[in-house]
């Protein structure tokens, strides 16, 4: 019964979503702003109907009611409660509601936040909001049903995938999906200032926090991926160059694109055409990705059941997204000539063009690397699969000159620059850097890929480091006080940009870790019985027992180790191989003990049927947390840059009489030494 | 009148073109194993000898039954299949028809020859300096192994390492039928 409920409750969603695509456009034909108003109403409504239908299902979920067929798919009673609800995006139909409901949401918020502010825009938003979920809601009724029965009603149900049944997977696809979706926001900005004709500045301000969002979702989204498959699927890396890893980090690429050349965008008045194509491409990507994912089109670790219906289905909506919002760009964007050219190679448009070449480049690699396989085929070539090495080949250098220009961006002057001023800006980083290198050198780092980048990192973070040392002492100076509270007071006059800084280090921190985990990875891979010993670095592992282990709905084997260093025992792993008897699956279970930044990781990937022996993997992964924790830096960069309070001049866009007499009392304050610059 | 300039025809080009490619592939086959490439071409592969230096070419070799192994000095997996691979080419020791390389992938020259140091050595290596050789065979990981006949196709491909009936099956079921003319098709085998 209260499945039903949440079913009309969706189809109800599915006709409203459709009044918000018509809404608005009567009230654009009509010059009527009730039409739209009617649009926003929809739109809201939609959310809360959406709502109605995750919660029946969830309800499903936790009542164990397995005439669900969804439900029966992806659940069991013996599951705790946790992974029952996390069962919903535990497959393909369930996922499709989830992204529904979340893009419904940020629907909602967007449509009412800016209701007052953004009336010209928001007929637009609400129109191409509506197409969206008008698209997505008519795959989950018509294609993929969550909400159906299955007769008769099995007495239990088949268990979520047991790879799934862990607290990282949990959050991962809905972290994701808010990235995905989130881009959708600024995309529906864009097409609204295509379509109202007003592309100017604005857009690209009002949408920056949208899109630092669903920037900041989408990377924690992929890193959570990343953590999983580094210890669920036991092979110790975390990153594969999967098709499905692609998808996700293509629009990554284009988003990160984005948000740097909407600076240049703001402050001079450039790139106007080159940002809406980067928007539209970044969620026209996140589209793609879902049809790549959904489809399976592309064989993947991660493929779920192939249906050539749903993938016709999301192919169309797909195209007819991309023709309308490429087409219109194409038709308006004749209009629109960037009034400003650059005027010297040696400025910070110019390095923001270079950083925007090098995304696209890196974003052309993912895509031709994951597509490969598919115009091999298309083509009647044979399917010849694209491995991690052309990856490394072709991404690292192009991954290495990003980094560089991360120490270049943001020091060099806008508009042109001396060779003198060069020389004081990078001098000393250089010189820094190039010292780092000979010290890594000295220590004994070989690999060219190591050192290159090390000195590149070590280049940028002497870049970053001497700019917050001097405005921390200038402010500090300024304001007597020590230079800590010196630098926070820096902070509060400039917060975007030492916040995007902040971003920055977490990136140098990811390079490093990503640098040493994969290039000083040591592993051994060995037999071992019970009393059998093994050293790797400077462990000892011993193999105490092999013994049988079972868990609430598994059942299998464990290994214990006791860890040595230097003879004295520091810990003990229990690598396991599960077996998963409802659903039939085995799985292996990873032992992880954490030295300084890095892990020993062990697996035993498998077992003698007797249980007399074990297949052990062990590896040594150095710094390898590095690669999160650099993540969580780059988050708090991005929350701060979300969270920032703007100073008055850059959040009212036009010249008042309340900035006309605000400004100059700004001026004339303590900090009266940031020169006000006009926006108009 | 809008102008309409290169860019816009190739995006518009290049959306129609992407949008093709992803119908037509919805209707190819999902679960087909992408790394495939058994019964095409044998890529050319040309690199210089692990230990002379002199450039080596596969295509020199056409006529006779080639195994090429991808290994490198940093993989386990390789060890363990070393003293199979030691074992096939002394099989053939006596047999015009068979020739044996060893790809050296991603590799130190002086950490891939310590390597051959220790676990010993009985045929030659070629280094694939820049990894095009790997690329050009499609290679996942190391060790794979491929066998390709006299007429330069590939017509085996083994994933993993070649250990217990892998090796006795390389040897009965894919090289001594290609030397006696009496092979059928025999695919791609993983072993992990």
């Amino acid at each position: 019964m209260i499945v039903e409920i949440g079913h009309y409750a969706v189809v109800t969603a599915l006709l409203l979503s459709m009044l918000g695509v018509a809404a608005p456009i009567i009230g654009l034909k009509r010059k009527n702003a009730a039409w739209v108003q009617v649009g926003q109403r929809a739109l809201i409504l939609t959310f809360v109907l959406i709502t109605v239908g995750m919660v029946a299902m969830i309800y499903s979920y936790l009542t164990e009611d397995y005439s669900v067929k969804y439900v029966y798919a992806t659940s069991n009673s013996k599951l705790p409660i946790f992974y029952k609800i996390a069962g919903l995006w535990g497959g393909h139909e369930g996922s499709l509601l989830l992204w529904a409901w979340i893009l419904a949401f940020y629907s909602m918020a967007a449509a009412t936040l800016h209701w007052k502010t953004q009336p010209v825009v928001m007929p637009y938003l609400i129109l191409m909001e509506s197409i969206v979920l008008c698209g997505f809601l008519l795959l989950i009724l018509f294609l993929s049903n969550p909400f159906e029965r299955i007769f008769p009603a099995p007495l239990d149900g088949k268990d979520l995938n047991p790879l799934l049944q862990d607290p990282a997977m949990v959050v991962h696809p809905p972290l994701l999906y808010l990235g995905y979706v989130g881009l959708s926001i600024p995309f529906s900005f864009a097409m609204a200032a295509l379509f109202s004709g007003r592309l100017g500045e604005e857009w690209v301000k009002v949408t920056q926090r949208w899109t630092l969002f669903a920037w900041i979702c989408l990377t924690a989204g992929i890193l959570m991926g990343g953590y999983w498959a580094y210890y669920e699927l036991g092979w110790g890396g975390y990153w594969g160059w999967d098709p499905v890893e692609n998808a996700a980090f293509m629009p990554w690429l284009v988003a990160t694109a984005f948000l740097h050349s909407v600076m240049v965008q703001e402050t001079r008045k450039m790139f106007k055409v080159w940002n809406l194509f980067l928007i539209i491409l970044a969620f026209s990507l996140s589209l793609i990705g879902t049809f790549l994912v959904r489809s399976g089109i592309l064989s993947s670790v991660h493929s779920f059941a192939a249906d050539p219906g749903r993938g016709v289905f999301i192919l169309g909506f797909v195209a007819f997204m991309l023709l309308l919002s490429f087409g219109t760009l194409i038709l308006r964007s004749a209009k629109l000539k960037s009034s400003v050219t650059i005027e010297s190679v040696v400025s910070r448009e110019a390095i923001f063009l270079f950083n925007n070449l090098f995304f696209l480049v890196a974003l052309v690699t993912v895509f031709i690397g994951t597509l490969y396989p598919l115009l091999m085929e298309v083509l009647q070539f044979n399917k010849v699969s694209v491995g991690p090495p052309y990856y490394n080949a072709v991404f690292m250098p192009v991954a290495l000159g990003l980094i560089f220009l991360m120490g270049i961006g943001p020091y060099i002057p806008w508009r042109k620059t001396t060779a003198k001023n060069i020389k004081e800006l990078f001098g000393l980083p250089l010189m820094l850097a190039f010292g780092a290198g000979v010290l890594l050198f000295i220590f004994g780092i070989r690999e060219e890929y190591a050192l290159a980048s090390m000195t590149v990192v070590a280049f940028v973070a002497a870049a970053i480091f001497i700019d917050f040392r001097k405005i921390a002492l200038f402010w500090g100076k300024r304001d007597r006080v020590n230079p800590f509270l010196g630098f926070l007071s820096a902070y509060r006059r400039n917060p975007r940009r030492i916040a995007g800084l902040i971003t920055h280090v977490g990136v140098l921190v990811m390079i490093v870790g990503i640098t040493f985990s994969s290039l000083y990875q040591t592993e051994k891979i060995l037999i071992m019985k019970p009393g059998d010993e093994v050293s790797l670095k400077s462990f000892q592992l011993r193999m105490a027992t092999l013994h049988g282990a079972e868990g609430v709905n598994w059942e299998g084997k464990e290994a214990l180790f006791d860890i040595y260093q230097e003879d004295r025992i520091v810990t003990q792993m229990r690598p396991q191989k599960r077996f998963y008897t409802v659903s039939q699956t085995p799985t292996t279970e990873t032992a992880i003990y954490q030295t300084n930044m890095g892990h020993l990781f062990v697996t035993i990937p498998e077992v003698s049927p007797d249980g007399t022996w074990a297949r052990v993997r062990v590896l040594h992964n150095p710094l390898v947390l590095l690669v999160w924790y650099g993540g969580g830096i780059m988050g708090i960069g991005g929350f701060l840059n979300i969270f920032r309070r703007d100073r008055k001049r850059s959040v009212v866009s036009v010249a008042s009489g309340v900035t006309a007499k605000t400004a100059p009392s700004l001026a004339s304050g303590r900090d009266g030494i940031v020169a006000q610059r006009s926006e108009s | 009148m809008a102008a309409f300039k290169g860019w816009h025809v190739l995006l518009l080009v290049g959306t129609l073109g992407l949008l093709a490619i992803f119908y037509q592939g919805l209707w190819g086959n999902p679960n087909f194993i992408p790394p495939v490439i058994v019964e095409t071409p044998a890529p050319e592969v040309t690199g210089p000898d692990l230990y002379k230096g002199t450039a080596v070419s596969l295509s020199d070799f056409r006529g006779k039954v080639i195994l090429v192994n991808f290994w490198a000095s940093w993989c386990q997996e390789c060890k363990l299949e070393h003293k199979s691979l030691l074992a096939i080419k002394k099989h053939y020791e006596d047999d015009p028809n068979f020739a044996m390389f060893g790809i050296n992938y991603q590799d130190k020259d002086h950490l891939a020859k310590d390597y051959l140091q220790v676990h010993g050595n009985n045929f030659d290596h070629i280094r694939d300096l820049d990894g095009r050789i790997s690329i050009d065979f499609g290679v996942y990981g190391v060790p794979e192994t491929f066998v390709i006949d006299q007429e330069g196709i590939i017509r085996h491909k083994q994933i993993g390492p070649i250990i217990g009936d892998v090796y006795s099956d390389m040897i009965e079921k894919v090289i001594d039928p290609l030397l006696n003319g009496t092979a059928g098709i025999v695919g791609t085998v993983s072993s992990s």
